[in-house]
């Protein structure tokens, strides 16, 4: 399949997929908006109202962070199920495997383009102003949309082989969701060295961040770092497309029998 | 599995898939050397499950079965449920590999199958599942919208095209399936079970439909336990029992061997019964 087709045709699953889960709802559309500010409600009422958060503008710390980290995480736990779940396909066209969680990661970019003008609107409201620093943010959201892809290739491949991955994924996007400097700032863990280290580590905590200092702070992010991460996980996708071209048949047989 | 009735051809190993019967086709068809589009040399598939069923978990579902697949014909499969024969179309459109054996296809031809219900979804219109399904096919978006009049004719579906699939009777579902499926454009065609859709009316239109698909020349694979329309359909007819192939050869004789054999077993059985009562 030439590549503009497979991405037409991926583009298309999403939206269709998109307009389905939209006829679903009375609310509609409006839901992909919605369900992410409605975590941060849940936030605000326990972190600031109810623990009674000293910093001043802690709502939009955990806004930007948890908005920018529900990109990831939806995506992923969708994605890792996306060849198992299309086992009915599966049997019956002979389409390169990795479509699967690609349509789920462009229907996930399309629902994240509302969240994110929806966060950018909320950041101004609150009184914060666009500034020249927030081109970085088209870097830094192609970076962002590299590493989710690559996850997502990955994950997908592991759940058609053993199930048990799911499980396995959906813990660790938990845990990446206390990880990633979400309730908490990797810049005030006191020590400098414990910052680097996390950022250094988790990847995730250094693309959140930067989305806090450009959004919040009118910092640009440390682009050898990010151009790091780019370069990495951009590899992880080559990877990924290649064992899945390989072992497009394997991954079907076992879609098909597990 | 009695392997003697004639003109049944047991193929056997890897040499050549189709003897002594192969002239006879040959002449039937009036063409002396025709291309083979698709090659199953010695090709067998087995798996394992992970659980321990039998075999220590390992399924064998294609045992050493070549054949060959020649331009412009429409090859039979027939066998009972579970015998293998969804696997060896699969196996045929490139979906799964071989485990054993080699699967050729002529270089430059594509297989596609044709099954009914690319994976509907019941909250999109026909219209959306329909350009979905041609897209899924191998279509450009440009082509599969170009289809799309002509899917809506055929169907008979008139404004409920628009509507929901949720909202369709399981015949419409039938209709819109089969219709979405003719429209698929490749060498060969593998169909899988689907000219039972609907009702008699739709059933005769969509039959009338594939038949003037395979006398235009199209090359086929049919898989069907029904055995009339294989008769009536097919120029050559392979025979599947558990996983190998019993019998390969002119249509009528294989099918009519089947069916006495399926005939013989049933009546095996009841005796089987009737002695046990007893």
């Amino acid at each position: 399949m030439p590549f503009l087709q497979y991405l037409r045709l991926a583009d298309t699953m999403a939206r269709m997929a998109l307009r389905a889960d939209a006829s679903r709802y009375f609310l509609g559309y409006i839901w992909w908006v919605l369900e992410p500010f409605l975590w941060v409600g849940v936030f605000y009422l326990v972190f600031v109202v109810l623990l009674g958060s000293r910093e001043p503008n802690f709502l939009m710390f955990l806004a930007t962070g948890k908005l920018a980290f529900v990109w990831f995480s939806k995506t992923l736990s969708q994605a890792s199920n996306s060849i198992v779940s299309g086992k009915g396909l599966v049997g019956k066209i002979s389409v390169p495997m990795s479509l699967f969680p690609m349509a789920v990661v462009q229907e996930g970019l399309y629902r994240q383009a509302a969240v994110f003008v929806m966060l950018a609107a909320l950041v101004v409201g609150d009184g914060y102003a666009i500034t020249a620093t927030w081109w970085y943010l088209a870097p830094l959201l192609l970076v962002y949309y590299i590493l989710i892809l690559a996850c997502s290739f990955l994950g997908a491949c592991l759940v058609c082989i053993a199930r048990d991955f799911a499980q396995l994924i959906s813990l660790g996007v938990m845990f990446l969701l206390f990880m990633s400097g979400i309730f908490w700032d990797v810049r005030t863990l006191g020590d400098p060295h414990k910052t680097e280290l996390v950022m250094n580590l988790n990847p995730l905590a250094f693309i959140l961040d930067a989305f806090r200092q450009i959004m919040m702070y009118n910092t640009p992010p440390d682009m050898v770092h990010l151009a790091a991460i780019g370069a990495g996980f951009g590899a992880m996708l080559l990877v990924m497309v290649m064992i899945m071209r390989g072992g497009s048949q394997y991954l079907a047989l076992k879609a098909l029998t597990a | 599995m009695s392997t003697d009735h004639k003109p049944v051809l047991k193929s056997d190993g890897d040499t050549a898939p189709v003897p002594v019967d192969d002239a006879e086709l040959v002449e039937e068809s009036g063409s002396v050397d025709r291309l083979a589009m698709l090659e199953l040399d010695n090709v067998s598939l087995s798996y394992h499950s992970g659980r321990k069923s039998f075999d220590h978990g390992t399924h064998h579902v294609l045992n050493e079965v070549s054949l060959q697949l020649y331009e412009g014909e429409t090859l039979g499969i027939i066998g009972r449920n579970g015998v293998g024969k969804t696997t060896l179309l699969r196996l045929m459109a490139g979906i799964l590999g071989p485990t054993h054996g080699k699967v050729r296809i002529h270089p430059g031809k594509s297989a596609s199958l044709l099954t009914l219900g690319l994976g509907f979804k019941p909250d999109l219109s026909g219209r959306d599942n329909a350009l979905l399904a041609a897209m899924l096919q191998g279509s450009t978006r440009k082509q599969a919208k170009s289809f799309l009049s002509n899917i809506q004719e055929f169907s008979e579906l008139g404004d409920s095209f628009n509507e929901p699939v949720k909202d369709y009777s399981s015949g419409m579902r039938a209709r819109l399936a089969f219709t979405t499926a003719l429209m698929t454009h490749v060498d060969i065609l593998l169909i899988d079970e689907i000219l039972s859709v609907g009702d008699a009316h739709f059933r005769e239109k969509a039959e009338t439909a594939m038949k003037s698909r395979i006398t235009g020349g199209q090359t086929v694979v049919f898989v069907s336990h029904m055995a009339e329309q294989v008769k009536k359909l097919c120029d050559r007819v392979v025979w599947l029992e558990h996983g190998k192939v019993v019998a390969m050869g002119p249509a009528v004789e294989v099918v009519d061997a089947y069916v006495k054999s399926v005939r013989d077993a049933r009546i095996a059985a009841r005796e089987k019964q009737v002695v046990a009562s007893n």
